[in-house]
């Protein structure tokens, strides 16, 4: 996997590198296909950048609103020490009243470096292992491998240590009313969490311990009914955890499409950008909105070749090996199916997938 | 520095007087006297509301009023006159510990008079480096750093003062809750004192701080008893005090050791892995 960072680089063509988080990853899994993404992702480039060079920028991102909210309770939840954060965890898991550290390794020593960062976060964690000293640590950075590829992670997010088990800590900024929140938001916290969970198992596991120690039982911290004051919840992330670990395990190695592709091809802002981008293959999907800053050129180019991934995976999926609109349009008119197939068999009938007649 | 006193002026007067104002502004800008100048624009806003009022007829606000809480006195006063650093000064010296500067600005609008704009808390740190750089111990206090007990770089978002013994200065793991918690016991003992009731704004703040603290709440929502909560504070203050105290004595001494002047107050940057980086040394000027 070392052997083909140097491809990465230049697939970059010289800007540094984008860090992970889990919502990439947990992207990454909605579509495991997409060798476009794949690729991008694992190599870092800013495909924001990419895509408003192409002309394709998505016109909205994430709400600056809902940022600004996010930040704001989490410096809330945080400040003076984690006052707020440590009271719920004293109230709601009996934490004792020692244990109260607190390591910030958003930065050290004023350097952000990603190696330095999580240089220290392996070392801090494999202390609080082995002697049980520390209690919250603050963004760890985590690194999770990804297609063949290593990636860092940028977790927002606290790691917690209760006797000698690691938790996660999510400080999210929707409302907890009455005891429920909007599911979808917690389905896309957990999700994300597990993302943290696998990786910091894997830390665990690398520093020579028993990855069970980092449990399955996560913190979601949000804002309470109708007030500012937090609350937490414990959330089971098994089943987000083993969706995830299957989905990582399929993924498409980065290396066997880097073989695939042209040794001179780089994402680098210049006129041969939009060529790059189509040389690696796309598998848009509609969901694809919602994830990935390359959604709009995909989308595009799906529109213009008629692919029938545009009109939404299951249609994708119902058409089989049938791949362009047009032809399941032939197919189902029955002028294409009446050169090539029996006249006798139905027209609206669609052939197995691998049998399909090419136009 | 207040209003002329007296009868209200006449608008002609007073455009006189707006007239003057802006020149000086504008001479005090020249000159680069900037805390002249915004004490110089506070009086030209003074002028014009009061002009305002003399021409447009709002309810007569200036005549007569008496130097009332601070609430009331017109808008330059209520901001203070003091600098900003002086200010954040009074507010730390009244924590007694290292804070952030929104605990700092609700620390000194909750017991002080005015408030001090949260903008001009962030570049004061660098602004307070670069003075000491430039002309070394000129000023008889500044503000600075904090060091992690660990690595001696500052701390992220924590203001503290020079004149301050180094062991207060740095911090390690459990340095944020022992400093919280000493704030406070200190801010609660400085509500109480000279036996007037807590203002409520103060009560707010301490609230804050008792509704973290096991114990220290008392039976309403909202209210604090100043006495309960610094008993509160301390019992669990002494849960964390020697452990605190023996980790950032043993930081303070490394610091003494290791660093110059300079670096004890605004910390020290990674050198050796920043020169591995480069290949060479080329931040030569961070160099000792």
């Amino acid at each position: 996997m070392t052997e083909t960072a140097p491809d990465l680089d230049r697939l970059r063509g010289g800007t540094p590198p984008r860090n992970h988080d889990a919502r990439t990853i947990a992207a990454l899994t909605a579509n495991p296909g997409c060798a476009r993404r794949g690729v991008m992702d694992a190599a870092g480039v800013d495909k924001d950048a990419v895509a408003r060079y192409l002309g394709f920028g998505a016109p909205f991102g994430q709400s600056q609103f809902a940022i600004t909210r996010g930040n704001a309770f989490e410096a809330q939840v945080k400040a003076d020490g984690c006052a707020e954060l440590l009271t719920l965890l004293r109230d709601r898991l009996g934490l004792a009243v020692p244990e109260v550290a607190y390591d910030d390794l958003e930065v050290v020593a004023g350097n952000e470096g990603r190696e330095v960062r999580h240089a220290r976060t392996r070392r801090l964690l494999g202390r609080a292992l082995d002697s049980g000293e520390g209690t919250l640590f603050d963004h760890p950075l985590l690194r999770l491998e990804i297609a063949g590829q290593p990636a860092y992670l940028e977790p927002d997010v606290i790691a917690f240590q209760l006797e000698g088990r690691l938790h996660i800590i999510e400080i999210k900024s929707f409302a907890v009313v009455d005891g429920q929140a909007e599911p979808e938001q917690v389905a896309a916290a957990a999700r994300q969490a597990a993302v943290y969970v696998l990786a910091l198992r894997r830390l665990v596991g690398e520093l020579g311990h028993d990855p069970a120690r980092v449990s399955h039982d996560i913190f979601l911290v949000c804002p309470e009914n109708f007030s500012n004051r937090p609350t937490a919840t414990p959330l089971d992330v098994r089943p987000q955890l083993a969706v995830l670990e299957r989905q990582l395990a399929r993924l498409t190695r980065v290396d066997r499409i880097l073989a695939a592709l042209p040794g001179d091809l780089t994402f680098e802002e210049g006129d041969g950008l939009a060529e790059s981008v189509r040389t690696v293959e796309a598998r848009y999907a509609p969901d694809c909105m919602a994830t990935c800053e390359m959604a709009l050129f995909c989308r595009d180019e799906a529109r213009a070749c008629g692919a029938t991934g545009a009109l939404g995976r299951s249609v994708r999926d119902d058409l089989g090996g049938v791949d362009s609109v047009q032809t399941a349009l032939a197919l189902a008119d029955g002028s294409l199916a009446r050169r090539t197939t029996s006249p006798r068999r139905p027209p609206s009938s669609v052939p197995p997938p691998g049998s399909a007649p090419r136009p | 520095m207040s209003q002329p006193p007296g009868p209200p002026a006449t608008p002609d007067a007073l455009e006189a007087r707006i007239g003057e104002l802006r020149a000086a502004v504008r001479r005090a800008m020249a000159a680069g006297e900037r805390d002249a100048a915004r004490d110089l624009r506070a009086q030209l806003r003074d002028a014009e509301r009061s002009w305002d009022d003399a021409v447009l007829g709002s309810p007569p606000r200036s005549p007569a009023r008496p130097a009332g809480p601070p609430a009331d006195r017109p808008a330059a006063a209520r901001r203070g006159m003091l600098p900003v650093r002086e200010r954040v000064h009074q507010a730390l010296t009244l924590l007694g510990v290292p804070a952030a500067p929104k605990l700092i600005g609700s620390v000194y609008a909750a017991f002080l008079p005015g408030e001090i704009p949260g903008a001009r808390l962030t570049s004061l740190r660098r602004d307070e480096e670069r003075s000491f750089r430039t002309a070394p111990y000129a000023r008889p206090y500044y503000m600075c750093a904090v060091l992690t007990a660990d690595l001696l770089a500052p701390a992220r978002g924590l203001l503290a003062i020079s004149t301050w013994p180094l062991e207060l200065r740095v911090a390690g793991p459990l340095s944020a809750r022992a400093d919280f918690l000493t704030a406070a016991v200190r801010l609660a003992e400085h509500a109480v004192r000279g036996g007037r009731p807590v203002a409520p704004d103060a009560q707010r703040l301490l609230w804050r701080f008792a509704s973290n603290i096991p114990g220290a709440t008392g039976d309403t929502v909202g209210t604090v008893d100043p006495a309960v909560l610094i008993e509160a504070a301390r019992a669990e203050l002494d849960v964390h005090r020697d452990a605190d105290r023996e980790l950032r004595e043993r930081a303070a001494r490394r610091a003494r050791a290791q660093l110059d002047d300079a670096e004890r107050l605004f910390g020290s940057p990674l050198r050796a892995l920043r020169r591995a980086a480069n290949g060479s040394a080329t931040h030569g000027e961070d160099e000792r």
